[in-house]
């Protein structure tokens, strides 16, 4: 007992000194769902007291895509924005600005390559990253995809308690990427994973490494609820094969005919608008299906809906069809890996249908186009499924996950000094 | 908002352009003597279609040959070998430009895009200008190969 009171903890009137906290993101300013995700966490953190840093290993524009506290700290680790990088003069200088050069060509040797960002880690940014990382000697790191988690598992040894985010269900990895999971998370003092689903996984495959379940938070619940009138339904997410629109496009075909007054608007923009283009036009639905682009005002759009579909191959955990939901949109959606049978329960807030299959999703949205008042009684539980996935629900899990990793780390410091614990 | 024709859908399929939509703003008072107007910009060229209307509803076609019909029209083209027609619904007094103003998307240009058909060297591409209202560009061919 005598020593427990001895040891180095806090009394009532002597409030914890909260360690500093720094995500590093890939590129903070860019558009992802990950990146808002840490955004909103951040806000939350600096909200509460904290004292946040976004680290962004990555450079590429000028602003930060999302609302962000201004009391958030953004640094970067390599600028690769034009005109940013003035080289050194003098021999050595230019000996360091060939080498540079050099090493941005060459491709990483630290990431494995089925890493769906392998492509950014150039010899560089892996040296740069590396550097940066052996600098940390205290307060909280939150690395926050593969290639930054195994970075921080190899050289972020300083001192720092390190947290690996995973955005992404463990099975959408790449075996490379898999097998070093299993060789570098076990240094962490926590892994977070963003479903049941993946806590599982993730703790067979790390025996004695803490695996937490923290989901990602909607950035607001105070929300326009739709009132289920329009006859239009909404989908949303960068138009790449992962989102499954090809699909979402061909199960539309089928119910055209059926419902003809509906519409269906898919937001976002990226690199197959031209094949889902001609697939529109394949089936004739250019009257019906339309490719709204990116749209900054996207809470606007769900308002405007009367259902949300989700077409994803995979996700990690589908946000904006949670802030669909907060709009009190019932959800259609394949039960994909993973996300959506955590989120949604069939019948009540939303209707799951098998992956990958467009016929069972033509049917499951035809039902809700037939039925107003199916959407709304689903609508309102929707917002009630939301509301756990709300920031007061959500971000104090995060600041209790620093706090004890942070105090068991003074307990172990402490120790090794030879004091009580 | 001033009178116009809200079109609905937009069907370029099978060598026609069938437009369905509204008549907005204008009761019409008799069915008959409605007819969809297309006028060649920068020219007084111009191509006339019946349109059924009933009710406010219209609903008119034009097979995408008669664009390509005249060569000495493809004097009005521009050096890009680009000719754009602009389309009216006419009841013979008032001409309602035909475009959709009605809903809530704005830039439909870049959102609402329809598929190109071929006649004779033509390639033809209805299309929402930025102001919303429905137009047809017309591109030669080979010039059209030659701007890529």
């Amino acid at each position: 007992m005598t020593a427990r009171n001895q040891a180095p903890r806090h009394t009532a009137h002597e409030a914890p000194k909260r360690p500093k906290v720094r995500y590093l993101l890939l590129h903070a300013y860019g558009r992802g769902g990950t990146i808002r995700t840490v955004m909103n966490q951040a806000n939350s953190l600096v909200r509460a007291g904290w004292d946040v840093e976004l680290v962004s290993a990555l450079r590429r524009r000028e602003d930060v895509q999302f609302p962000l506290d201004p009391r958030v700290t953004v640094s970067t680790v390599v600028d690769l924005r034009e005109g940013e990088y003035t080289p050194p003069s003098g021999v050595a200088g230019r000996w360091h600005d060939w080498r540079r050069g050099r090493l941005l060509e060459q491709p990483g040797k630290h990431i494995p390559t089925g890493e769906f960002g392998y492509r950014y880690f150039n010899r560089y940014v892996e040296e740069q990253l590396i550097a940066y990382l052996s600098t940390l000697r205290d307060g909280v790191l939150v690395t926050t995809r593969p290639a930054l988690n195994f970075l921080a598992a190899q050289h972020a040894t300083g001192g720092v308690v390190r947290v690996a985010q995973e955005h992404m269900n463990h099975g959408t990895h790449k075996r490379d990427v898999q097998q070093r999971i299993r060789e570098t998370y076990p240094s962490f003092d926590a892994v977070a994973v963003l479903t049941e689903r993946d806590r599982q996984e993730y703790e067979q495959l790390l025996p004695g490494t803490r695996v937490v379940r923290i989901p990602n938070a909607v950035h607001s619940l105070d929300q326009v609820s739709s009132d289920h009138h329009a006859k239009i339904a909404v989908a949303a997410g960068r138009l790449f094969p992962q989102k499954g629109f090809d699909m979402l496009i061909e199960a539309w075909a089928k119910l055209v005919e059926t419902y003809p007054e509906w519409q269906l608007r898919i937001y976002g923009s990226g690199e197959k608008k031209a094949e889902l283009r001609a697939l529109i036009e394949e089936h004739h639905l250019y009257n019906h299906v339309f490719l709204m682009g990116h749209t900054d005002r996207l809470d606007d759009e769900l308002a405007k809906a009367s259902f949300y579909v989700l077409s994803s191959r995979f996700e990690g955990l589908p946000m904006v069809m949670i802030e669909a939901m907060s709009h009190a949109l019932p959800v259609v959606s394949f039960d994909c890996p993973t996300g959506p049978s955590d989120v949604l329960t069939h019948g009540v807030d939303g209707l799951l249908v098998p992956p990958e299959d467009p016929d069972a999703l033509a049917q499951s949205m035809g039902k809700l186009m037939a039925d107003e008042s199916l959407r709304s009684e689903m609508g309102v539980a929707a917002v009630l499924t939301a509301a756990s996935y709300g920031p007061d629900a959500v971000h104090p899990r995060w600041e209790a996950l620093f706090t004890e990793l942070h105090e068991q780390r003074l307990g172990t410091a402490g120790a090794a000094k030879g004091q009580h614990v | 908002m001033r009178p116009h024709a809200e079109v609905e859908e937009v069907w370029p399929r099978d060598g026609r352009i069938r437009l369905v939509g509204r008549i907005h703003g204008r009761a019409a008072e008799s069915a008959d003597g409605w007819r969809l107007l297309l006028v060649l910009r920068g020219t007084d060229r111009r191509l006339r279609y019946d349109a059924r209307v009933k009710g406010d509803r219209f609903e008119s076609e034009l097979p995408i040959a008669d664009l390509a019909g005249r060569d000495a029209g493809r004097d009005a083209s521009d050096a890009a070998g680009v000719e754009e027609w602009d389309i009216h619904l006419t009841d013979g007094e008032a001409e309602l430009r035909v475009g959709r103003q009605l809903d809530d998307i704005r830039g439909k240009k870049k959102i609402m895009v329809f598929p190109e058909q071929r006649t004779g060297g033509l390639s033809v591409r209805p299309y929402y200008t930025v102001k919303d209202n429905l137009s047809l560009e017309c591109r030669l061919e080979s010039r059209a190969e030659e701007a890529i």
